[in-house]
């Protein structure tokens, strides 16, 4: 089983019928780099995102996720859907990271950060405990395990997402604007965390309006327009001195 | 510092006449009532004493009760059933599910009980067996169908129908957040249904299946037409012998009343407990009774 934390694309492309998000996407993530991904709303950033983690289907193009094909084999000329089964153990070595959080409502923290172990890799309730009382101290939530999502602020709930992600020990991580439905003053604590994250050499591949947060832990970044990859290249150059015009205007937009 | 003495000062909002006049007028309602209903002989409530608790009553609530629950088990089976026909992604299956509901929520239920009791003059004999075969049974449809048989038929059938609309609007109301959540953990269908979702469909599903069961219970008595001993008809062949109309549907009354009652206080502890507005976390922990781990 290789989990080698790459993630490369090549000439993405998806339709939502006769709509076509994204128009031939290039991408490379390589283990332990951080790359942003930025540019307008409806430009296609979360569909990418979730194309990564088999939450959409790609039509063509080549999705390389960990060194093998995500949700499809190559076989003779065609790419073949693979098995629900397999299609969710890829999926299990990625980590995704929602916008609302999306946490189960029906458990508490702790359950909820259980969930992936004990439910889909079947690890024994009292190693998962354990594991999900330290996953919760290192987003800062030692003690809060006992509660329910409608218990906690947002902040607070995307820092369990985020332990909840990282629970399934995946090879990488996605992030759908983590933040952006959070009030200004807990933007910091889910930030922190992803930083932490981002210094102990996880792949991260992240939708963020964050351009500060993207400039000092980024690695990559890459701008999208209408579905096309417009600028792609190292996340501070970029910022600073973008080649492309339309990345120009953008910028200059958000800054 | 005179005037801030005055924060210990009660507030008072008088009274106006219109207060005055709503308690006395009900209160004259109330009292004209039961001053009729004691003084008026034509209750017969001796009558109702004597016949409250005889055998025949008896065996016809627990008639009642033993329709209520067959009823409303089967229902909910052939519901969740005909639910997952309607969620599904193939529209010849869903037309399907969507053209039972329409059918049987837009008919009456008294109507749709006479209609099974005389179904054998649609269909007088039915033959079951094996497709291609040799096998099988012809079925004496007249004889199938007992007043019972069509009692319990016609109330399921109508009851499957709500009952897929309630435990549709159930997964309705899970947002499709989980279901992504889920999936990108890894998780199975099964799983993800067994764990994440059906756990939050229940603060939907269940209050309004409650509401379901004590409808089922008053409902019951229009099978009474089809000479099923029930509560209701047992009253009728009593007073059909007595001519005490009026005193023994007073006693059908007051057991429904106490079986709707007895059947409310769990009913609202349950809608307190799962109440959409104020979605206390635990009740959603709660709803399937093992919160997971
Ligand atoms: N399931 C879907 N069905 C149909 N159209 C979709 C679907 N998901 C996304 N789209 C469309 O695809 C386009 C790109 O959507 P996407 O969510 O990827 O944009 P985005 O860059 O993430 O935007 P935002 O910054 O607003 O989140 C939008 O026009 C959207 O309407
Ligand atoms: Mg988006």
């Amino acid at each position: 089983m290789k989990a080698d934390g790459t993630i490369v694309a090549r000439k993405l492309c998806k339709s939502f019928g006769s709509h076509q998000v994204l128009r031939g996407i290039d991408l490379t993530v390589a283990a332990g780099e951080i790359s942003c991904i930025i540019g307008p709303s409806g430009s296609g950033k979360s569909t990418l995102l979730r194309c990564v983690n088999g939450l959409e289907t790609v039509d063509r193009g080549v999705l390389r996720v960990n060194g093998e094909d995500f949700g499809y084999v190559e076989k003779d000329d065609a790419y073949h859907a693979v098995s629900p089964q397999r299609l969710a153990e890829q999926r299990s070595r990625v980590g995704m990271v929602f916008q609302q959080f999306n946490l189960f409502p029906n458990m508490t923290a702790e359950s909820n950060v259980m969930s992936g172990p004990v439910l889909v890799k079947k690890v024994d309730r009292k190693v998962a405990r354990e594991r999900a009382q330290e996953l919760l101290a290192q987003v800062g939530l030692a003690g809060c395990g006992h509660k329910y999502p409608a218990q906690l602020s947002g902040g607070q709930q995307q820092r369990v997402a985020i332990a909840r992600a990282l629970a399934m020990d995946p090879s990488i991580m996605l992030f759908d604007e983590p933040t952006s439905a959070l009030d200004p003053e807990l933007v910091g604590e889910v930030l922190a965390v992803m930083r932490d994250l981002a210094h102990h050499g996880m792949t991260m591949l992240l939708v963020t309006h964050e351009m500060a947060f993207a400039r000092d832990v980024a690695d990559e970044v890459l701008f999208m327009d209408e579905g096309v990859a417009v600028e792609r290249g190292d996340a501070r150059e970029v910022l600073a001195n973008p080649r492309e015009k339309r990345t120009q205007e953008f910028l200059e937009r958000v800054l | 510092m005179q005037e801030l003495q005055a924060e210990h000062k009660k507030r008072i909002t008088p009274k106006r006449p219109r207060d005055y006049l709503c308690w006395a007028a009900a209160i004259a309602v109330v009292a004209a009532l039961v001053y009729t209903t004691v003084t008026n002989e034509n209750y017969g409530w001796p009558v109702v004493f004597s016949y409250f608790t005889t055998d025949a009553i008896i065996e016809g609530l627990l008639l009642t009760l033993v329709l209520t629950v067959v009823s409303m088990a089967l229902g909910i089976v052939l519901g969740l059933l005909l639910a997952v026909m309607r969620m599904s992604h193939q529209a010849p299956i869903s037309g399907l599910a969507t053209l039972y509901i329409t059918f049987f929520r837009g008919t009456p239920v008294l109507v749709q009980l006479i209609f099974w009791f005389n179904i054998a003059a649609l269909y007088p004999n039915v033959s079951i067996g094996v497709p291609f075969t040799d096998i099988s049974t012809p079925v004496d449809v007249n004889a199938l169908m007992t007043p019972l048989t069509a009692a319990i038929v016609g109330l399921t059938l109508n009851e499957a129908a709500y009952m897929a609309e309630i435990i549709r609007g159930g997964f309705a109301s899970v947002n499709r957040g989980q279901y992504e959540a889920a999936d990108s953990l890894g998780m199975t269908g099964f799983t993800r249904l067994r764990h994440v979702i059906i756990p939050q469909t229940m603060p939907a599903i269940i209050p309004a299946t409650g509401n379901q069961v004590i409808g089922m219970l008053k409902g019951t008595s229009l099978v009474s037409v089809l000479g099923v001993a029930e509560l209701l008809n047992s009253a009728q062949s009593i007073y059909a012998r007595t001519y005490q109309t009026i005193p023994l549907l007073i006693v059908a009354s007051l057991w429904y009343l106490i079986m709707t009652l007895a059947l409310s206080v769990p009913q609202s502890m349950i809608e307190r407990r799962f109440s959409r507005s104020t979605r206390r976390p635990a009740a959603v922990a709660t709803a399937t009774k093992e919160s997971l781990l």
